[in-house]
């Protein structure tokens, strides 16, 4: 009965010193250079990286070094960043920026090859990225739909960390007829 | 009754539900307008508010890049690079470039407002070559020429005209606004009439329904009361006929027994009657009104001799004939003579009438009268023949003559 006792206290004791040392492992925050370097990134992998991060606003775009070490960003922050790493892992990405009534723009990257969304705002859902069509106005109403708000126009976009400027590419408008729409009806 | 009823509450219904379905359908059509409408009131929002960034982004750009130039502070710089964007390009990047990209993809659809847009396009962009170009001697050290540049900037009759114009737009999209908030204020009066209508009209139907069922209901009432009463005066009647049957029976009963009894009292009537008839020592025949025998008494045969099944039907005559007053008929008693058939004609003879002599029997029963104490004489089966007394009467049955009975007294033979 003793012999038994101090067996299982010595099995609780190794497991208590494997978790103090693999924690700070475990618990080191993301870095570019292991989103970047990671062999099996997926969309959904990339998402799951972010399941921890809180919601902070800034008014421009965070260097993604900071944004990863501080882990608070915006939804510009988290698109910017997958449309970097994503699109270094070859795939194909589109970031876009919704504008709805009331309220703050919202970004997210598409990714077309699973024709999904990145959205910050699912980050912390095991669901964390949303299926969509591929054109900006069905992004625009799903991220809209999300929020429960009109949205009044979208645009495409791109950005560079170097040059740290969103170029707009193209914009859609909700009240125009969606055949007018630039990426109508061959998604750019 | 009842199929009606049905017919005309399922017709109600229809009505109903085609109200209900016009106004779900005009209401959903009038929501979907509305949310058009929404659409537009806000497309009209974003594009005053785009148009008022643009001044904004150009007003800081300007003095973001006056600022940098005299002070060289690189938040300055860091702010006009915001507000242009990347310089020396399209005007696509940067708040000014959103702004007017922005803008002009939402007036893409109001011609007046896209050429004033392209308008602004046009001034912003100036002013953004201008800060480019600023920059580009500021960052060279040729002083002479950011003096020269500033000397020759129309910044503010520039941004003056940059604001007017936006004034404009705004002025004409608030108006647009008015009109399309006075849509969508029409579209959600439409909806609200249009379901209170239905509504009030489904509860009309309603209400008629209600009317119908209670109408139909009362109805019901009615004929089931009318049918218990009916009823009840049916089991009345038939209590009545039941009693009435009743009386009658036991009247009939009664009536069975005082009939059997009187049928009995006439069996022993008819019995005694035959027993007086029969212990008669006189010959008592039962005529026909042919003057046929139709009964005798016991007498008759043991005067005749003849059976009784011998004598019935046969004529009267054959066993009894009348005699006259005369000797010759004496004679004929005295001397037994012929067989009776044989003698009539000498009787006949006899009375020297041309007639038989049943003739008075026959003629006594066709009139209803008696006759009493005729002399007449009795043939027996071996042909003798006795003197006998014949009276007859007539038998009635209601006031008509079926009938007679003779009766014969038979003389006592002569020594």
């Amino acid at each position: 009965m003793a012999g038994r006792r101090n067996s299982r206290g010595r099995r609780a004791f190794g497991a208590l010193c494997l978790a103090l040392a693999l924690a700070p492992v475990l618990l080191r925050a993301v870095t570019l250079a292991d989103l970047l370097s990671d062999p099996e990134m997926t969309p959904k992998r990339f998402a799951d990286y972010f399941e921890n991060f809180q919601y902070e606003y800034h008014e421009e775009v965070q260097d993604p070094v900071v944004f990863l070490r501080t882990q608070r960003g915006d939804c510009d922050d988290y698109a910017i960043l997958s449309d970097y790493v994503l699109g270094r892992r070859g795939l194909e990405t589109r970031l876009v920026h919704v504008r709805m009534v009331g309220q703050e723009a919202h970004d997210v990257c598409y990714v077309v090859s699973v024709r999904s969304y990145l959205d910050y705002n699912l980050r912390a859902y095991y669901r964390n990225l949303e299926r969509s069509g591929p054109t900006v106005r069905e992004i625009a109403t799903k991220v809209a739909e999300s929020f429960k708000s009109n949205w009044t126009s979208a645009s495409e976009y791109t950005y560079t960390y170097d040059e740290g400027v969103k170029h707009m590419v193209f914009t859609v408008v909700k009240t125009d007829s969606p055949s007018e729409d630039p990426d109508y009806p061959n998604p750019r | 009754m009842k199929d009606q009823t049905i017919s005309r509450i399922l017709i109600f219904f229809l009505f109903i539900s085609a109200v209900l379905v016009y106004v779900a359908y005009e209401s959903v059509r009038n929501i979907d307008r509305s949310m058009a409408s929404s659409d537009w009131v806000n497309h009209t929002h974003e594009v005053i508010l785009e148009v008022n960034g643009v001044l904004s982004s150009v007003r800081a750009g300007d003095s973001a890049v006056h600022t940098y130039v005299i002070t060289g502070d690189p938040a300055s710089k860091a702010v006009c690079h915001e507000a242009f964007g990347v310089l020396g390009g399209r005007l696509d990047s940067g708040e000014l470039g959103e702004h007017l990209q922005v803008a002009e993809a939402d007036t893409r659809n109001e011609p007046a407002q896209h050429d004033e847009i392209l308008r602004l396009i046009g001034l912003a962009g100036k002013r953004a070559d201008f800060a480019r170009a600023l920059l580009a001697a500021h960052q060279s050290g040729d002083t002479g020429s950011v003096r020269s540049l500033l000397a020759a900037d129309e910044g503010a009759e520039a941004n003056r005209e940059i604001q007017n114009l936006v004034r404009k737009v705004t002025s004409e999209e608030m108006a647009l606004l008015a009109d399309r908030d006075q849509a969508s204020y029409l579209q959600a009066d439409n909806t609200r009439k249009t379901v209170w209508s239905g509504v009030v009209i489904d509860f009309l139907l309603l209400g008629g329904v209600a009317w119908l069922i209670r109408d139909d209901i009362a109805t019901r009432r009615r004929a089931a009361a009318a049918l218990r009463e009916s009823n009840e005066q049916l089991e009345a009647r038939v209590l009545a006929r039941t009693a009435d049957l009743a009386s009658a029976n036991e009247k009939l009963l009664a009536e069975n027994l005082e009939r059997r009894w009187g049928n009995q009292a006439l069996e022993h009537q008819l019995r005694y009657n035959h027993l007086i008839v029969n212990s008669i020592s006189d010959l008592v025949f039962v005529l026909t009104k042919a003057m046929n025998i139709s009964r005798i008494n016991p007498a008759v045969v043991h005067q005749t001799g003849f059976e009784a099944e011998e004598l019935i039907n046969r004529p009267f005559s054959s066993v009894v004939q009348l005699l006259d007053d005369n000797p010759g008929a004496d004679a004929l008693l005295l001397n037994p003579g012929p067989p009776l058939a044989a003698v009539v004609p000498m009787i006949g003879g006899i009375m020297g009438s041309e007639g038989p002599l049943i003739d008075p029997l026959t003629h006594a029963l066709s009139e209803g009268r008696d006759l009493r104490d005729l002399p007449a004489i009795v043939e027996d089966r071996r042909g003798r023949k006795t003197a006998a007394s014949l009276t007859l009467f007539p038998l009635r049955d209601r006031d008509k003559v079926v009938g007679g009975v003779a009766i014969l007294q038979v003389a006592q033979e002569k020594a």
